[in-house]
């Protein structure tokens, strides 16, 4: 089991060089740099371009930049934000620890909401499946930056007392924190629990048409034995993956929400970033997620072993 | 050259630089009430009762500032910023006609020559002195290729700075300019840096109303009044803080719920929907700075032939773009807007303006497309929603004179990129207040890079243009713009569909004493106070 988790840990490694070349020639290839992306329709002499790009280094070979830019890396350090003249590092780090609880509350709220009606609509049928089934329909169809902005608009109105602005740190004050992250976790979850409710409600229907739940119930056993202990575990298996695959898109989707709920998060930070080709940040941020959604995946292959029986890396 | 130690008494009316009757009363008050200015605009005086001190303003911004460096940055969302932090020797009042800010006045021996008195016992928020150096090293910083500083291609007619004495700079240009007070006076173009102090890209330190205090990036903002502001009382604010919201939606909830008190819009039809559901909201939009046009590639076919451009300025119609995108809040444009010296009405007669689809169809005939023609890509800003409006009404209406364009939506900063390069066909990008009109027509100039772009080879418009420079009486400047347009619509090189303000700015009524400039920038912060 570890011999396999350190293969995979180490072949992490060349995805991620692969991950930095396209992550660096992408944002190059594409028109505009800083240069001309910050100073919008102000006109700037070529002369005055030439010596902003040459004080950032973007004057020389893309090679001879990616090269200067690894080599920083595996020394630990990321280079400096072109906006704030600040190590990327140091203002990644803070907006990654906003990022991963925003993440983490959506993702629990997500499991929560969709395995508790995945599995209701599996198990009541009938009228509950019609309605959890309808309800996903439409919270898959309706974008989450559309729930976000309708969050906004409302709350703006009819509850200015709330006050969905004010993002307060953890450290400053744990409870403010969690309900200002409430709402933009929430508009995260939905999209995503929606998948994880019909994949529940998928693999629970599966389960209870195998022998073996008949069996049990032939035996005589406990309703709730046959759902925790036969039914539950089994089904979870395709839960997990979903539900930890669904982790990038959660990744993808706090770039919206944070921006749309002013949450000072890395997803804010790349929305900024991109806009102003500010590009050691958005290389920084690309890595980043990279790395987690990398990480994500091992971890789902660890917890498939533990849960199902039938999965052994031995 | 004799110096007059008091120059400010010595001002000749007849010179044509203090003929502009607003500059000459203001500079006329300053010698009468010994120094103190005079700030409070009618509009403002209006408003107001007695100003409170202190409190708290909060104000909702839809950019993070990229550098506080005034020589160095470049980008619009950092001026929010620069215009209370920094200040210059002159500055725009709220008619924006120029008054002195840190000079006390000037004095213009001749066209060439301008001797600025400054204002003495001024600091900067370090505690350094204001002095001539510092002028004189502002301007050395913009004028050196290493600053790459956008202010330099603004101030490149400055011959000489030279400090006759702490208090009395002098510039020498090389020829008469009609911009360069203009220049002078906008923020942060014409923003005195302390002398010795580096690094003022993240720590910014100037003579403005308002102290650096904090900045987190997207979060907020925050400055505290400067206890050493030479107006006296001014600023009345203890605190501005601004906070970020990149969302226009997120903005307008957050007026709504009052978690700022004051903020701009992009668009129109929003601004005035917020205002009337809200009637204890103020909403400024000020006088249009803003124009939408169309460039048109003059280098090849179809546009290089002045009867398909003419057929495309005929069918348009630009009264209905105005009231379909606008909501009817703005003016028909032309080359220069209503806010600038010599702008467009909205109402007078331009050649081709008139919508005339038949007429359109005839010169399209005649330049050997009888059956139609398709131009391709009508490239426009994805991000700004009226662009993108206005190009497809723009679209339908073209295509009733035959005219066939298939509109390309692209991000801001590859657009810009083709546009100043002139790598396009078609393409709208809008065009926003500058200090002076000069900055607009010279895009035109067939010897920049620009022009030369988009194929301009119009040696009389170039002369007009260039003539236009140094004309320093204001009427006859206005008069000669009104021409430049003319001639511009008349060979229908560019198409101007309308002008609107660049942002409708909007805040509670609480907030007091804040006028809002046609060119968006909040200097009127420092007379700001709260009334809760």
């Amino acid at each position: 089991m570890a011999r396999v988790v350190l293969v995979r840990l180490a072949w992490m490694l060349p995805i991620l060089l692969g991950v930095s070349v396209v992550a660096f020639v992408l944002m190059r290839a594409l028109p505009g740099d800083f240069a001309q992306a910050s100073a919008g329709t102000t006109e700037l002499t070529p002369d005055a371009l030439e010596t902003i790009r040459r004080s950032l280094g973007l004057d020389r070979p893309v090679w001879e930049q990616y090269l200067h830019w690894l080599g920083r890396i595996l020394r630990g350090d990321f280079g400096d934000s072109f906006v704030t003249h600040k190590p990327v590092l140091g203002e990644l780090l803070p907006r990654l620890a906003v990022t991963a609880q925003l993440t983490l509350m959506a993702g629990l709220l997500a499991m929560l909401m969709g395995a508790t009606s995945g599995l209701l609509s599996a198990r009541l049928r009938g009228r509950t499946d019609w309605v959890v089934r309808g309800l996903n329909g439409l919270m898959l169809a309706v974008p989450n930056f559309v729930v976000a902005t309708l969050i906004v608009l409302l709350a703006g109105l009819y509850f200015p007392e709330i006050g969905i602005f004010n993002y307060t740190p953890f450290l400053t004050d744990p409870l403010a924190n969690l309900g200002s992250l409430l709402l933009p976790a929430i508009s995260l979850a939905l999209a995503v629990s929606v998948t994880i409710s019909e994949n529940t409600r998928a693999a629970v229907l599966e389960v209870s048409s195998q022998d073996f739940v008949m069996v049990a119930r032939a035996k005589g056993l406990h309703r709730r034995t046959i759902l925790l202990q036969y039914l539950v575990r089994n089904a979870l298996t395709p839960v997990i993956t979903v539900t930890g695959l669904q982790l990038a898109s959660l990744l993808g989707g706090s770039i919206l929400i944070e921006t749309i709920f002013t949450i000072p998060g890395m997803g804010q930070y790349l929305f900024d970033s991109i806009s102003n080709r500010d590009y050691p940040v958005i290389q920084a941020i690309v890595l980043v997620a990279a790395t987690i959604v990398l990480l994500m995946n091992v971890l789902v292959d660890i917890a498939y072993a533990r849960v199902d029986a039938r999965v052994s890396y031995d | 050259m004799a110096t007059n130690p008091d120059p400010e008494l010595a001002l000749d009316d007849a010179h044509p630089a203090a003929a502009d009757g607003l500059q000459r009363r203001s500079l006329l008050q300053l010698a009468l009430t010994g120094g103190a200015l005079a700030t409070l605009s009618p509009m403002a005086l209006a408003q107001a009762g007695a100003p409170k001190r202190g409190g708290t303003l909060t104000i909702g911004a839809d950019a993070d500032p990229i550098g506080l460096d005034p020589v160095t940055l470049t980008a619009f969302s950092s001026y929010d910023f620069t215009a209370l932090l920094y200040s210059g020797l002159l500055r725009w009042n709220a008619e924006m006609k120029i008054e002195p800010d840190l000079a006390t006045g000037y004095l213009t021996p001749n066209e060439t020559t301008y001797i600025f008195r400054l204002r003495q016992g001024v600091k900067f928020h370090n505690g350094q002195t204001f002095s001539a150096e510092d002028v004189k090293h502002t301007f050395d910083r913009i004028l050196d290729p290493a600053s790459a500083s956008p202010s330099a291609v603004l101030f490149a007619g400055i011959k000489a700075v030279t400090v006759i004495d702490a208090h009395t700079v002098k510039f020498e240009l090389k020829a008469p300019s009609a911009t360069f007070l203009s220049y002078m006076a906008t923020n942060p173009n014409g923003v005195i840096v302390p002398k010795g102090v580096t690094d003022l890209k993240t720590k910014p330190v100037g003579t403005g109303p308002f102290v650096f205090e904090s900045y987190e990036p997207n979060q907020q903002f925050t400055l505290k009044a400067n206890p050493n502001y030479y107006e006296e009382k001014q600023p009345y604010l203890g605190t501005v803080v601004f906070k970020f919201f990149k969302d226009q939606a997120s903005i307008t909830s957050a007026l709504r719920s009052k978690a700022i008190d004051m903020t701009w819009f992009k668009d129109p039809k929003v601004s005035a929907q917020i205002v009337k559901t809200s009637p204890d909201l103020v909403s400024a939009p000020g006088k249009t700075s803003r124009t939408f046009p169309v460039w048109m590639n003059l280098k090849a076919k179809p546009f290089n032939d002045v009867r398909v451009r003419r057929a495309l300025s005929l069918a348009t119609d630009r009264k209905a773009c105005l009231q379909t995108v606008l909501g009817g809040s703005g003016k028909v444009g032309a080359m220069v807007p209503e806010s600038q010296v010599g702008g467009y009405d909205g109402v007078s007669p331009m050649p081709y303006y008139k919508t005339d689809v038949a007429a359109a169809k005839k010169l399209l005939a005649e330049a050997g497309y009888a059956s139609g023609i398709d131009i391709g890509d009508y490239i426009v800003v994805a991000a700004n929603a009226l662009d993108v409006q206005c190009a497809q009404v723009l679209q339908q209406q073209w295509a009733a004179a035959g005219i066939k364009v298939n509109i390309k939506p692209m991000e801001t900063a590859p657009l810009i990129a083709l546009w100043l390069k002139g790598e396009y066909t078609l393409m709208s990008i809008a065009l926003s207040w500058s200090p002076d009109p000069d900055a607009i027509v010279s895009r035109l100039l067939s010897t920049g890079t620009q022009g030369k772009g988009i194929g301009m080879a119009d040696a009389q418009l170039d002369k007009m243009i260039e003539d236009a420079r140094s004309i320093l009486d204001n009427a006859k400047r206005a008069a000669a713009y009104q021409q430049i347009q003319k001639h511009i619509a008349d060979q229908a090189y560019i198409l101007q569909i309308y002008q609107y303000p660049l942002r409708w700015e909007a805040w509670w009524k609480y907030v007091k004493g804040y006028v809002a400039l046609a060119a968006n920038i909040r200097t009127f912060v420092r007379t700001t106070w709260i009334d809760k």
